[in-house]
């Protein structure tokens, strides 16, 4: 495939990016509006609003589910037409060879004009095999290559001797900021990634595959959040977040979307989002099946309605049991959750999930794209007059 | 005339129900075309380390791929562990708007790219998303270093075409095997009548399946047990105007109707079963229309494409494993044809002859 190369470097990290850049491309834009949307952009708890009752972990990330990592590829490119705004987030699900050792999951296809590879052996054999690839649709091809090229290096007898493996790569459309086309993404990009993937704080908003996305009308992106349940176990999820209109945006309930004033663009229309939502509980498949459903109810909490033209895919896996590929015995000691105990988990889900996504969409900043295609930032003084005109702030028991 | 019939008339091969089409093809539905990449190389590296190529990839085009256009489809995938790609969408949505590729595991993302460019080619508002299923071909075929260049595989889409269509170790089929003989790609069509009207049924099938043990042949080194890394692929076509949830129901009873694959099978191998109507296109120029009309087959028919399509898959299968030339692979591993005595067992096994 050609590639045309707008800029020659690609930076990693919005932050990287010069901001005079950044300012003069939205001077250029069609919109010369009060860029209030490019404060600095904050996460919805830093805000003073807390969604739910239950505590989250340390970093209120995926990440706080242990093992987990998340490394990212920014591909910023260019300006106004053939702009690139795109990347690659991958998550990582334990320390180990994942290959080698599989984990349990389950995925749930809530509306499916979207693409999860690999989820055909997830499904059927309840375990996943690979790393999970989030980008945009057009990547797919590219990064489902480069995830192959991964795992074959780092397991010489998969597909060959061994048991081949389908790597999980899952996408949203980001074509309303991005020239998705032109497909500017490389093996390298993945790769980095990958080498770049870390426990704690994950980077969110326009960022990896997030940034070309859009949400509610506003720029979206990565977002995570965590919670703690019963004392010993963590649920986490990672979104990449591209869906909804505007006027269906809630936080906590509050309907701000219809209240926020200013910031308005025209978007393209189709939208999706990936949810990945990650235990160190042992749920067992049929459980992550029931809790990816949850994810879901979270997602509705929101204000979406999983349109026609939107994927929402959700994955739910389980660090707590590792299943080794090639086994000493043919039995094996696991662990299952009680059913009955269940409950706390669906309520951290379903918090964490709406936290995620208002995280994505406050994290992200404004973001000129192709053909000068403006997604603006959510105003965060806006939210946070909303929240409090709704006692969402500086209630001292909102629970 | 040929082996097949050679063997069926010394068997007293039971006489199916159902007329074939005229070339006995997928490609006996009207608009359906097939083409075939065939990759038969070997590439010098270092010393020791020859790539010894067995692989290609099987297109099925359901439908002229520069309209734009959706066309009905289902799956039904048994204890699969294979790749299928655009599952959500033909899972949800129940269409099918690209091209149906077979290729091996390694290739996927390569042919979903080459998918992307041939529809942007071709202009197409949406060809998104491909869809691809995965095999793995990796008993004959040095899978890691298989890796099919963007042009050939968009000159195998172009060169798709609608005559009959080859079989055997062609496309996809040059590294399978099944039953530890040498498998490949097979097509089979039947007629059916329903009502007053005359419809086709047309199957493809990439048979990869089957561990030897299952018709008790002797177990041998090279052919050490199977986990699962096999897979029997079974595209069917029909110019039967049909709605999802029949095609959906049409193709887990197909699937369940080879219970003899299933018995032999004797491992883990998945069956994946995909199956489109050509009937009811749903032109998208323009957006489409806001509201569709489609024609509806009564549910009463049903049984009748269900026993036409198992004819028609049954005898897929049997092409693939006649129509199969041997194939010497990678680490010296050759693979004959199945011989006759073998192929007597498994019709016997088929429940094919009285």
């Amino acid at each position: 495939m050609k590639r045309r190369n707008f800029m020659k470097s690609t930076f990693f990290g919005f932050s990287l990016l010069p901001a005079r850049i950044l300012r003069k491309s939205m001077l250029n834009g069609p919109q010369k509006e009060n860029l209030s949307s490019d404060a600095p952009r904050r996460r919805i708890r830093d805000l003073g609003v807390k969604i739910g009752s239950l505590e989250p972990g340390p970093y209120n990330a995926i990440t706080d589910v242990e093992g987990v990592r998340v490394g990212q590829t920014t591909i910023i490119k260019g300006r106004g037409k053939g702009a690139v705004r795109t990347g690659v987030t991958v998550i990582m699900p334990h320390r180990g060879n994942i290959y080698e050792e599989n984990l349990f999951a389950s995925y749930f296809n809530l509306a499916g004009w979207g693409e999860m590879t690999g989820i055909i052996d997830v499904e059927n054999m309840g375990k996943l095999k690979t790393p999970i690839f989030l980008t945009g649709t057009y990547n797919v091809g590219i990064v489902y290559d480069a995830a192959i090229e991964y795992l074959s290096k780092i397991n010489p007898t998969m597909g060959v001797a061994d048991e081949m493996v389908n790597p999980v790569v899952a996408e949203c459309f980001d074509d309303f900021l991005s020239d998705t086309r032109s497909r500017q993404i490389s093996k390298d990009d993945v790769l980095k990634a990958i080498e770049s993937a870390t426990s704690g704080p994950v980077a969110e908003g326009t960022v990896g595959g997030g940034t070309g996305m859009t949400s509610f009308g506003f720029k979206g992106g990565i977002g995570t959040s965590s919670r703690k349940v019963r004392g010993k176990y963590t649920v986490g999820v990672l979104v990449m977040d591209n869906k909804g209109s505007r006027n269906q945006l809630r936080i906590d309930g509050v309907p701000v979307g219809k209240e926020i004033k200013g910031f308005e663009y025209k978007l393209g229309k189709t939208k999706s989002i990936i949810l990945i939502a990650a235990t160190d509980a042992p749920l067992l498949p049929f459980q992550l099946k029931k809790l990816a459903k949850r994810v879901a109810v979270g997602l509705a909490q929101t204000g979406a309605i999983s349109h026609t033209g939107s994927g929402d895919i959700i994955l739910a896996f389980s660090t707590a049991n590792k299943i080794p590929k090639n086994k000493s015995s043919s039995f094996q000691n696991i662990k299952s959750i009680n059913d009955f105990w269940i409950t706390p988990f669906y309520q951290a889900i379903v918090e964490a999930t709406q936290e995620a996504i208002i995280n994505a969409v406050t994290s992200a900043r404004t973001t000129v794209g192709r053909d000068n295609n403006t997604a603006y930032g959510i105003p965060l003084d806006q939210v946070k007059q909303i929240m409090k005109k709704y006692l969402r702030i500086g209630e001292k028991n909102h629970e | 005339m040929n082996r097949k019939e050679k063997i069926r008339g010394e068997m007293k091969f039971k006489k199916g129900k159902f007329p074939r089409g005229e070339k006995n093809s997928i490609t006996d539905i009207k608009g359906v075309k097939v083409g075939h990449l065939t990759i038969n190389k070997n590439i010098q590296g270092t010393p020791g380390k020859t790539g010894i190529i067995r692989t290609g990839l099987t297109a099925i085009h359901p439908y002229p791929m520069a309209k734009e256009m959706r066309l009905f489809a289902g799956s039904f995938v048994l204890r699969g562990k294979n790749e299928i790609t655009g599952y959500e969408v033909i899972d949800d949505f129940c269409y099918l708007n690209s091209p149906l590729v077979i290729t091996n595991s390694f290739n996927v993302g390569k042919v979903y790219n080459a998918i992307l460019s041939y529809g942007f080619s071709l202009n197409r508002v949406e060809i998104w998303p491909p869809f691809i299923i995965a095999v793995n071909d990796s008993y004959l075929n040095d899978m890691r270093k298989s890796l099919l260049d963007e042009k050939e595989i968009l000159n195998a889409f172009h060169d798709a075409s609608s005559g009959k269509v080859e079989e055997g170790s062609v496309g996809i089929g040059l590294g399978l095997r099944a039953f530890g003989w040498k498998g490949g790609i097979g097509t089979s069509s039947r007629i059916l009548c329903l009502g007053p009207q005359r419809f086709r049924c047309g199957v493809l099938v990439a048979s990869n399946y089957g561990n030897q043990k299952s018709l008790e042949k002797q177990e041998t080194e090279s052919n050490s047990t199977r986990n699962g890394d096999g897979s029997l692929i079974i595209i069917v076509g029909v110019d039967i105007p049909l709605a999802p949830y029949q095609i959906k129901l049409i193709t887990s009873s197909l699937v369940s109707s080879l219970s003899p694959v299933n018995i032999l099978n004797n491992c883990m191998d998945p069956i994946t079963c995909v199956m489109f109507s050509t009937a009811n296109p749903m032109s998208m120029e323009n957006e489409g229309p806001s509201i569709f009309e489609f024609e509806l087959t009564d549910d009463s028919l049903l049984a009748e494409i269900i026993s036409a399509g198992t004819e028609a898959i049954k005898e897929a299968i049997f092409n693939s494993l006649l129509k199969a030339t041997p194939v010497e692979g990678r680490l010296g591993r050759k693979i004959e044809t199945m011989p006759d005595n073998e192929f007597k067992k498994l019709l016997k096994e088929f429940g094919e002859v009285s």
